[in-house]
């Protein structure tokens, strides 16, 4: 669909081409560098945008591609016993021992399976709350976007304050609320639910929590793709015939398409690897995959499987990311 | 107009920079790889010492010579790595009083995750809490260092005299070591909501009573809450390496968990069941006369009840302290142990909130209950000299026994 969205693609596309070609073509280089100095009237050196990103690339290369290979250091690696089990890295691939990752691996259909349950839970629990928190979350964004004129700047600050206190602070107040002898219980008793004890390991009670922790990163992107589709769009919509109900569908919802997924991948990505909502809202019930590496981390000789665990986790949650890169270039593509 | 040439060679000089950053990085990696099988034997065991058991005690051989006693005192602060809520302030600010340093308390969830940060080396204190199963590992590794017996006086003065001379099992001749508290293991209970004539009749088994669902608390310690439950299946094995021993332990505990809603928690004696949250529970001796300073408002210390096995039947242990090799404050460190291991202050830490009993002399455990220090219906939780001889002791586990250990505690933790 053309409308504000869309970009001044062409002109872009234009000249990141003769950027790329330029170094084996002298020539053409030359007139794609003219032709920019008549565009914008400025001409700077090779190295000067790339340099903007080069900050950024140093710290990615040394805050997550050097941990990532030492994660799969430690994961194909070895464990001292005689040290407390702790993790010895192989650095080197040529020493690398795959034992105890497919051991690992196997946990998840043979041997008993152990690691099965928590494996599904976590997918139950991930999708559970990812969808709460889009339904709610998509609500709240479209009311503060289309209906919240003068409020909007104070429930934009309501839905970012929970961020001034910590999140742990934040679930030990659940925690409190939710007890056995709590306000909570009080309130639903006359409802019959007032006998409930909330934090032994119930599912629902670990959902909600994700929800809680997650959703202000679900309601944000929806806000802002929102708030930027024009009045103007929405009257085209009227104009051609559609009712309310059918221009949300056919323009409201596809403009904001590319935040949900946004959105949805912003907080399943953090939720595949929580463990601290189920620590300190469920229990051993409710383990998720979080809780699986966290608990080997702890054990002694437990970092070469705690590491596994994590690298599989990061094949899991590359799914949604694959998905998500793919879509977005797919829009870009149609824009 | 630049010649393309220079470009390039620019990216050469570049490139040549970001190699020269990465190199140094590169040549530590591959240094650290060129013998990985060095120090990964795992199962063979590379350590000369011997496992220490009662039956087989064991003389720590000393790794460094111990600090002089004139070693001037430092100027601190002096770091404590500590269990969580497991020292009286009090009693830490009459240290900092009495040497003009602070104290920083550094506090571990669990021993694994102290001990682990010790070796790592994330952790450098000058004194750490470890339990005697760690004790042959951190010696072996240098990671303490020798007492020097003259700056730890009340060790033979205040401490029962077995802690000394011969020692104890885990350290004779108290090379490293001086006792912190001794406990023993049993079951706490609500006595508002469960009799003492049931708990005594129950036993180990109040842990596994459908009445008391979503009431009952385990410790979220794979050593403690194996051991227990291998003690109520009926065996006395507490450092068993018989799989099928640690397997019914393992059943046994999920079972209690998923039909009764049993919480594994660290704190569940000392502050959940004051206040409330739990009926019954695993416990450490000094967890339920520690839960006394938890109790709500108003509510006297006769709720609290604990039921300890026949004697022969539990556990007894203790703790230690000890001072890190990497201890930036060794005399300081001495000190500290010493004024621990002080009548007064050793007392007073364990009486006016910590509730683990430290092994002195001077207290008699008649005394505690009439004195109504320790409450009489905890008397079970004193500790004597006499449970010391005829109780089991957990000892340290040989690694493929403790991976039968953990990987039992694995699948219970997973909530299989």
């Amino acid at each position: 669909m053309h409308g504000p969205r869309s970009r001044p693609v062409p002109e872009i596309a234009a000249s990141t081409h003769a950027e790329v070609d330029a170094p084996r073509r002298r020539g053409k280089r030359r007139r794609g560098r003219a032709a920019e100095k008549q565009r914008t009237g400025v001409w700077y050196p090779r190295w000067y945008w790339p340099s903007f990103i080069t900050p950024a690339s140093i710290s990615l290369l040394i805050l997550f591609v050097l941990p990532f290979y030492v994660v799969f250091s430690v994961a194909f690696g070895s464990v001292d016993f005689d040290n407390f089990g702790i993790a010895v890295p192989y650095y080197a691939p040529w020493w690398w021992s795959f034992d105890t990752f497919n051991l690992t691996l196997s946990k998840f259909y043979v041997e008993g399976a152990i690691y099965q349950d928590p494996l599904i839970r976590t997918f139950e629990y991930v999708i559970a709350a990812s969808a709460i928190c889009l339904v709610l979350g998509y609500a709240v964004a479209y009311y503060t976007a289309r209906f919240a004129t003068k409020y909007k700047g104070l429930i934009l600050i309501l839905l970012v304050s929970p961020f001034w206190i910590s999140y742990l602070m934040r679930i030990y107040a659940w925690q409190g609320l939710l007890d056995p002898d709590g306000p909570i219980n009080w309130l639903l008793s006359p409802i019959g639910l007032g006998q409930t004890n909330w934090l032994e390991g119930k599912s629902i009670t670990v959902i909600l929590g994700l929800v809680y922790g997650y959703i202000p990163f679900m309601i944000l992107p929806l806000y802002a793709s929102l708030d930027r589709i024009q009045e103007s769009m929405l009257e085209a919509g009227r104009d051609l015939g559609g009712n309310g109900r059918q221009t949300f569908w056919r323009v409201t919802l596809p403009l904001s398409r590319p935040a949900i997924l946004a959105g949805i991948v912003i907080v399943t990505l953090p939720m595949f690897g929580d463990y601290y909502t189920n620590d300190l809202l469920g229990s051993t019930k409710t383990s998720m995959f979080g809780n699986l590496i966290s608990v080997q981390k702890e054990a002694a000789g437990g970092s070469t499987r705690a590491a596994s665990l994590v690298l599989l986790l990061s094949v899991i949650v590359m799914v949604p990311m694959l998905y998500y890169l793919r879509e977005t270039k797919r829009q870009a593509e149609q824009a | 107009m630049r010649h393309p040439k220079d470009v390039s060679r620019r990216q050469f000089l570049t490139r040549a920079g970001g190699a020269a950053i990465a190199m140094p990085s590169l040549a530590a990696i591959l240094a650290a790889c060129s013998k990985p099988g060095e120090s990964a034997s795992g199962s063979g065991s590379a350590s000369e010492i011997p496992i220490a058991t009662l039956d087989n005690p064991v003389e720590l051989p000393l790794t460094a010579e111990t600090i002089p006693a004139d070693t001037p005192l430092e100027s601190g602060p002096l770091v404590l790595y500590n269990w969580a809520d497991y020292i009286h302030k009090k009693v830490v600010e009459e240290f900092e009083e009495e040497f003009g340093v602070s104290v920083e308390i550094t506090t571990f969830n669990n021993m694994e995750e102290g001990i682990q940060k010790v070796a790592n080396g994330q952790v450098t204190p000058d004194v750490f809490v470890p339990t005697p199963g760690y004790l042959r590992r951190l010696v072996d590794k240098q990671l303490v260092m020798p007492l020097q017996h003259e700056l730890v006086p009340n060790l033979e003065a205040v401490v029962w005299p077995s802690y000394s001379n011969p020692g104890p099992y885990y350290d004779l001749k108290a090379n490293y070591t001086v006792p912190y508290t001794i406990y023993t293991w049993g079951v706490a209970y609500r006595r508002d909501r469960v009799s003492d004539e049931e708990a005594a009749a129950a036993g180990w088994d109040a842990l596994w009573d459908p009445n008391h669902a979503g009431e009952i608390v385990l410790y979220d310690s794979y050593g403690d809450t194996i051991a227990v439950t291998i003690l109520r299946n009926g065996s006395l094995d507490v450092n068993t390496g018989d799989p099928a021993l640690i397997t019914a332990a393992k059943e046994s505990i999920l079972e209690t968990i998923n039909e009764n809603q049993a919480a594994l928690k660290i704190n569940g004696i000392y502050a959940k069941l004051p206040a409330g949250d739990y009926t019954v529970g695993e416990a450490w001796s000094g967890d339920i006369v520690g839960a006394q300073w938890y109790l709500p408002k108003g509510v006297g210390t006769d709720v609290l009840g604990f039921w300890r096995p026949p004697t022969g039947q539990t556990m007894i242990g203790n703790d230690l302290l000890v001072v890190p090799a990497a201890a930036k404050n060794p005399r300081l460190a001495h000190e500290f142990i010493n004024f621990m291991l002080d009548e007064k202050h050793g007392y007073d830490n364990f009486v006016n909130w910590n509730g683990y009993q430290p092994p002195f002399t001077s207290i008699d455990p008649d005394k505690l209950i009439d004195d109504g220090v320790v409450p009489e219906n905890l008397a079970a939780a004193v500790v004597t000299e006499d449970m010391f001889k005829k109780d089991l002791t957990p000892v340290e586990l040989p690694p493929s026994v403790d991976q039968l250990w953990l990987d039992a505690w694995a699948e219970i933790k997973a909530g299989a």
